[in-house]
């Protein structure tokens, strides 16, 4: 049986530490599973074993042989396999090529691709993983999402006789995300039978309940550091949820100076739009409502809604008693603001100035006025203490808490009678977050009614007055904040029966 | 440092060409008369150049301005034989622009075809409709009335110089294009969108309409400048204005050189729209071929952006 050791893995980008010490040792024949919130460190652990990402600090040895995990190579000849959560795939070639994608294609006199063995190859693999219902050539676009999963997940097994290797480590992420029940027990079939090869599998996952059936030992990251390590036997549920999301926010978030004011601002009553269905809710002025569910519940559908991306396709749906806007130019008129979850893409010029970045949606009139636009940014930044050279800088100079809070002073401006937050503080460094939590206090004392979305628990806990939890698109719960822990909050997205 | 070296990397090359020039041809070159002969050669494809700054500028471009100039002057000229007043055929002719780079518009920003594909396939639909209407022959002579050719012969007299119209027009058309990008609230979505169209778009910015609307200002431009060449050479053929196209994209590309963040500006299109005139007008005047002509302007535009490429590379990391 083999025997891995990581030891002190650390790795920072730029002050922030995305991993912190953390020792992971796995077994051969054993399935490990790997917990954790978003942010907590899994994907920077699963990049520095795959060598993609170098690490600050990592100690690697494998059957008791001290090996450098310098690029994807050499993981690679280590004998570590991958299989990642993204669906990369090329849809417009079959399926056999799509498998066997980076390695060498064999080859007929040494130059013309050999198909057939192509094709058998990936066959074979297919075959391995009980697939064999996919067809090799096929184009890898025509299959299914849960098809395309398995096709990437059997990628893996594809056998290469120039570089055959016996792997030593399966590292799975989030495998079962797009696979259906029968699909995911195709695979957690396949899993055993890799573990019984004598090769470790670490199982990187959300679904508790998978965790707790297929593996037989859980680790626990928390902000980049080890918080739990043990034999599954050992554990339940609420522990792993406690685990995960166990700190203490109580002081970390400016506390509400008023209470919601009795006028509506939005109100929906059973309404569907885009893949969203059942929401129905009462927002006032001055009150935070929090949008939460697993990853891709909707959350950022729900948003964009408002601002006229999505369209109501039943039930009531009205802003201050009139129907939603339709398009984003009638939303930002209308006094609704929007800070897209994606700040480069979606948000920001970077090569244009902070002042045009701030001034775009408060454009008025024919003619330019650059002072009335100078006075805008500056009286926004100073109040959102944004940290520049000076306001005809680039936005692309600046650091991510800085351009969020460029994207914070253009949604502020006039304050606005909904905003809508994306992520709000997502890749925001400590003390900006802070910031960003007293400017979102601040606007909805003044009466602004705020919608925001977070993937991380705390930060709704602590920002929000009540939460809306979507299960696919729909509105499954509607939590009062009042009381609720982190742990409460999580069982909520796993379904209504989990405590 | 490099960042001033790149932008001032092109006009070290104007000024470079400009001594050149005036050292070898001491008597002609540098002499009232042929700069204001320049600025009338050049006042074409200044106005070309500054319309397509406006599209350029939401980082689209317009291959049909060529097409469309000869199309506005086949347009006029048809109408001048048949008799219309001078008034008609100027009117007829600019509506044609505007209309069909609302057409394009309409294909780039509603029907959401690449920039490329969309103005490529009306650049020929443009100059088919010239071949079509002008029976592929030059209109000349007498169908061209007086009061439209002399107005390319007439100017404004400022001692014993003349300044020509072509050159005042070319010169309010880039105050006007100036204006409308550095000086409206228009320009500024302009320059946003062309910062980042979708974060635009999520900022409240009507993309579509004010893409349609900047097509139709290069259509218009390019209709203003083939009537002007029409004017000039008091006659209209279906092929007449298709040089201009690749000189306004290449003096739109020179100019971008020399902004601070590699974005179209008005101005220094005009430099581009400069620097390419006078090296044309120098190397005629030093009996150099046409065709050589042609291969040093390639290699200018290419080094050109090359280098502001490269310096840009550098300071990014």
């Amino acid at each position: 049986m083999h025997r891995l050791e990581f030891r002190n893995m650390c790795k920072a980008y730029g002050g922030a530490k995305a991993l912190d010490g953390v020792d992971l040792s796995l077994s051969g024949g054993r399935v490990h599973a790997l917990m954790g919130e978003n942010g907590a460190g899994k994907s920077t652990l699963i990049k520095l074993l795959a060598g993609v990402v170098p690490a600050d600090v990592l100690f690697v040895s494998v059957d008791d042989i001290e090996i450098a995990l310098t690029s994807a190579q050499a993981a690679q000849r280590a004998g570590f396999r991958f299989i990642h959560q993204e669906l990369n795939i090329v849809p417009q070639v079959s399926v056999a090529e799509n498998m066997l994608l980076g390695r060498t294609f064999p080859r007929r006199f040494g130059l013309a691709v050999d198909w057939k063995q192509v094709n058998a190859r990936a066959q074979d693999a297919l075959a391995f993983l009980g697939a064999d219902h996919i067809d090799v050539r096929a184009l890898a676009g025509d299959l299914t999402t849960g098809d395309r999963m398995l096709m990437k997940i059997a990628a893996a097994f594809v056998t290469d006789p120039i570089t055959d290797e016996r792997a030593v480590l399966y590292v799975l992420d989030e495998p079962t995300a797009a696979l259906t029940s029968a699909e995911s027990e195709l695979l957690f079939d396949v899993i055993a039978r890799l573990a019984a090869t004598g090769a470790a599998v670490l199982y990187v996952s959300h679904r508790i309940d998978e965790v707790l059936r297929i593996c037989d030992v859980v680790t626990v990251l928390r902000d980049g550091r080890l918080v739990s390590s043990g034999p599954t036997s050992a554990t339940d549920k609420a522990q792993i949820i406690r685990d995960m999301t166990g700190r203490n926010v109580a002081d970390a978030f400016p506390v509400a100076a008023a209470s919601p004011a009795p006028d509506v601002i939005v109100s929906m009553d059973r309404v569907s739009a885009g893949r969203l269905s059942d929401i129905t809710f009462d927002l006032h002025a001055g009150e935070v409502i929090g949008i939460a569910g697993l990853a891709n519940a909707g959350q950022g559908t729900f948003l964009e809604t408002f601002i006229g991306l999505h369209k109501v396709t039943s039930g009531h749906a009205q802003l201050r008693g009139v129907a939603l806007p339709r398009s984003p130019e009638q939303a930002w008129r209308r006094g609704i603001a929007y800070l897209p979850r994606e700040r480069r893409s979606e948000g920001l010029m970077l090569n244009m100035s902070i002042r045009a970045n701030i001034a775009l949606p408060h454009l008025t009139g024919v003619q330019a006025n650059a002072s009335r636009e100078r006075h805008m940014a500056e009286t926004l930044s100073s109040q959102m203490r944004l940290k520049c050279e000076h306001l005809d800088q680039p936005v692309t100079q600046l650091s991510g808490g800085n351009q969020q809070k460029v994207l914070f002073a253009r949604a502020l401006y006039g304050l606005p009678d909904l905003l809508l937050l994306d992520e709000p503080t997502r890749g925001v460094d400590v003390g900006a977050k802070y910031d960003i939590y007293c400017t979102v206090r601040e606007a909805s004392a003044k009466g602004c009614a705020i919608l925001m979305t977070s993937s991380d628990l705390p930060e709704l806990l602590g920002m929000c007055d009540r939460i809306i939890v979507l299960h696919d698109g729909r509105q499954a719960h509607m939590l009062d904040c009042d009381g609720l822990t982190s742990s409460d909050l999580l069982s909520h997205f796993y379904g209504a029966k989990a405590a | 440092m490099t960042q001033t070296l790149r932008q001032s990397g092109t006009l070290l090359g104007f000024a470079t060409i400009l001594i050149f020039l005036t050292i070898q041809l001491p008597e002609t070159f540098l002499t009232a008369r042929n700069l204001i002969n320049i600025s009338q050669q050049l006042s074409m494809l200044a106005v070309v150049a500054a319309t397509m700054t406006i599209v350029m500028v939401m980082n689209d471009f317009d291959l049909s301005v060529g097409s469309m100039a000869s199309l506005a002057g086949i347009v006029a000229a048809v109408l001048f034989a048949a008799g219309f007043p001078v008034w008609v055929g100027l009117l007829a002719a600019l509506s044609v622009g505007l209309l069909g780079g609302l057409f394009n518009g309409f294909l780039v920003s509603i029907l959401g075809i690449l920039p490329f594909v969309a103005t490529l396939g009306t650049l020929t639909v443009f100059s088919g409709t010239a071949f079509l209407m002008s029976d592929g022959k030059t209109i000349f002579g007498r169908d061209i009335p007086e009061g439209f050719s002399g107005f390319a012969r007439a100017g404004i007299e400022i001692g014993d110089m003349k300044i020509p119209f072509l050159t005042l027009t070319a010169l309010a058309v880039i105050l006007v294009c100036w204006f409308i990008l550095e000086q409206t609230n228009f320009g500024r979505r302009l320059y946003a969108i062309g910062g980042n169209r979708e974060a635009a778009h999520l900022a409240g910015i009507r993309v579509k309409r004010l893409r349609l609307m900047a097509f139709a200002l290069t259509g218009l431009g390019a209709a203003g400048a083939g009537l002007m060449y029409a004017a000039r050479v008091a006659s209209a053929n279906p092929t007449q204005g298709s040089g201009l196209m690749l000189d306004a994209i290449a003096a739109v590309f020179l100019g971008m050189t020399m902004s601070r963040q590699g974005e179209p500006r008005v101005l220094y299109t005009l430099v581009g729209v400069l620097m390419l005139g006078v090296l044309d007008n120098g190397l005629t005047q030093l009996r150099v071929d046409s065709y050589v002509r042609e291969i040093l302007v390639g290699l200018i535009v290419i080094s050109a952006v090359a280098i502001a490429a490269f310096s840009k590379r550098n300071t990014a990391c």
